[in-house]
């Protein structure tokens, strides 16, 4: 039971933080058909911010503040450099992200250098479990994510601009004989994708080392889980998060961490070859 | 001939003739560049066959697969443990083992491909990030397969030889390999053209372009599909086998994400529908890479990656296909598809 406890705890902040990521992801996906493979470097760009502004004499705080509005602006920048063009074009979207994705990487190198960086956590105390102590960090980090997600979820449920967005995702000809300017909803989407992702690499700076190749290592479970859950619905993302991310974190009980992630990644491609909809969608369609 | 009109401009293929010049013009490469370029130029005829595969599939199978270094990395693992005696005796020669360093890929390619495409298969977007996957699934998997080097891979791979004595020797001199190379990278052409004018070719842009217009005309899309990714397999072994009997060394990066996007990068640069173009930016890439590491130094990727982002946006025919299809003849003579 004793360890039982702080796997479960690292579970739960692994699931929020890959919720964080796949929701960038899928808001760009759903709502443009966008598939962007620079995900990845705009999270590892919201953890090198942290980085710089700690390294700048800023606290933890600011870093995390910042990173959304770095990474946030970035995406518009990159919306409106290269996105923008080659919208309904999705396959290309997907190598044209990809070859952005290599240069972010690149210059994240030529920035900070290629060796691994750490953030301080503001907050080093620990607490004690039923006999386990837990660092508070991670438990601030959970709380933290949970209300972001609500938060977008709000946003995309219940705001004007939620349902603005949505029509625009429904059918985007439709809204824009309607008056609604489908640019600027693009435009606003792609950025607070870019946010979510660049909050997500602050909130995790702390715990993981902070490196150019670290976007990987997150794009493809955040990918992964949209599948799983279906790439349809917002709320796909909670079910494909909790599934591929629990799964990787509960087989570490019996398997290497190694295994455990090729045991998970070959599960969730069979689940998205069978189920293209999402595990809980209908069996046609793709 | 009377095949070409049903091919739409885009796809036309490169002109035999400058096919000929290409690979006569490679054939200088010793001339000019002495023993270290003839050796590096060697390797890059080995991505070269690498990249054309990947055109076949991807240009022409539309098959947007990320992970086709699997393909290449168990051919050079196939190769590297077989010259090495690590498998039977009588596959320890050069060409046994090359021939199970393209049959080994190819059936890995048969079974993946038959879960992918079968009923309503996987495309776009999916398939590409399952492909992905399915690299870092290999890379991990042979880091950690300590019988094959683990990490450190396998080293002091056995240099080719043909077992007759006098030809291929075991010499210091890169020409033999090379040639040898050159030959086999031009009869690869040389059957690829003449695959995609044949009417399995035609079928295939067909399938590609429309899918779901082909199956009313009473094709079914899973097996030309199935081939040509088997194919594109066997051909991406073949040049894996190669590449380790020139290069001396198998590594689990030959398997992993970062070759399988630099010959996505190379086939997207040079031109993917046409196999020559795809070759030929497999080629001047690392040509150009050799050339400017050293100057260039961490600015390389930054920029390769830029252009492989520009070329994607603004020509996503490639560098090199786009001016070889307007100044191919076989362009002007196909009137557009109806």
């Amino acid at each position: 039971m004793a360890d039982l406890i702080p796997l479960l705890l690292n579970l739960a902040s692994f699931v929020l933080i890959l919720v964080l990521v796949a929701l960038g992801l899928v808001i760009v996906f759903g709502m443009m058909g966008v598939i962007n493979m620079a995900h990845g470097e705009l999270f590892m760009l919201g953890a090198y911010t942290v980085v710089a502004v700690e390294g700048a004499g800023g606290s933890f705080y600011l870093g995390a503040l910042a990173a959304p509005l770095v990474v946030g602006l970035l995406g518009l920048a990159i919306e409106e450099l290269l996105v923008r063009h080659i919208y309904r074009r999705t396959l290309d979207t997907i190598l044209a992200t990809w070859g952005l994705s290599i240069a972010l990487k690149q210059a994240a190198v030529l920035v900070f250098g290629p060796q691994s960086h750490n953030a301080t956590a503001p907050i080093t105390s620990t607490f004690e479990l039923m006999g386990a102590s837990y660092p508070y960090y991670r438990l601030a980090l959970m709380a933290v994510s949970v209300v972001i997600i609500a938060l977008t979820f709000w946003a995309f449920r219940r705001t004007s601009f939620g349902l603005v967005a949505r029509a625009v995702i429904a059918r985007p000809e439709t809204a824009a004989c309607l008056g609604i300017d489908t640019r600027r909803v693009n435009r606003l989407s792609f950025a607070l994708g870019s946010a979510l992702a660049g909050l997500a690499g602050a909130l995790v700076a702390p715990l993981i080392s902070v490196d150019p190749q670290m976007g990987l290592g997150y794009l493809i479970p955040g990918f992964l889980s949209i599948l799983v859950g279906g790439a349809g619905a917002l709320s796909g993302v909670l079910i494909g998060a909790g599934v591929v991310g629990g799964a990787n974190n509960l087989l570490t009980l019996w398997v290497s961490p190694v295994v455990a992630q090729i045991a998970v990644f070959l599960l969730a491609i069979l689940a998205i070859r069978l189920r293209p909809n999402g595990i809980l969608g209908g069996r046609d369609g793709g | 001939m009377a095949v070409r009109r049903f091919a739409a401009p885009s796809e036309v293929l490169a002109p035999r003739w400058l096919a000929v010049v290409v690979f006569l013009g490679l054939a200088g490469i010793p001339f000019l560049g002495g023993d270290y370029w003839t050796g590096q130029s060697t390797r890059y005829l080995c991505y070269g066959l690498f990249a054309m595969a990947l055109s076949l599939v991807w240009g022409r199978g539309g098959i947007l697969c990320f992970g086709q270094a699997i393909f290449f990395g168990m051919g050079g693992y196939a190769m590297a443990a077989l010259t090495k005696h690590m498998g039977p005796d009588w596959l320890a020669g050069s060409l046994p083992a090359l021939g199970i360093a393209v049959l080994l890929p190819a059936l890995a390619a048969a079974a993946i491909g038959y879960f992918l495409f079968w009923g309503r298969g996987l495309g776009g977007p999916y398939l590409a990030i399952v492909t992905l996957a399915l690299s870092i699934i290999g890379e991990r998997l042979m880091v950690n397969w300590y019988a094959m080097g683990g990490f450190n891979g396998l080293l002091d791979v056995p240099v080719f030889s043909l077992g007759i004595p006098g030809f291929l020797p075991d010499t210091e001199s890169p020409l033999p390999m090379f040639y040898l190379l050159l030959g086999v990278a031009a009869a690869v052409y040389l059957a690829i053209d003449r695959l995609l004018l044949s009417p399995f070719g035609i079928l295939l842009t067909a399938l590609r372009d429309n899918p779901r217009r082909a199956e009313f005309f009473g094709y079914e899309i899973l097996p030309p599909k199935l081939e040509i990714f088997v194919l594109g397999a066997g051909l991406s072994g073949l040049a894996g086998g190669f590449f380790v009997a020139v290069d001396g060394f198998a590594s689990p990066t030959l398997l992993g994400s970062g070759l399988s996007t630099e010959v996505l990068i190379w086939v997207a640069l040079g031109g993917r529908g046409m196999p020559l173009a795809a070759f030929l930016g497999a080629i001047a890439t690392r040509l150009i890479e050799g050339e400017l590491a050293e100057s260039l130094g961490n600015y390389w990727p930054l920029a390769l990656g830029l252009l492989f982002m520009a070329s994607v946006v603004l020509l996503p025919q490639g560098l090199i296909a786009t001016p070889i299809g307007c100044l191919s003849g076989r362009r002007a003579s196909a009137p557009a598809t109806k």
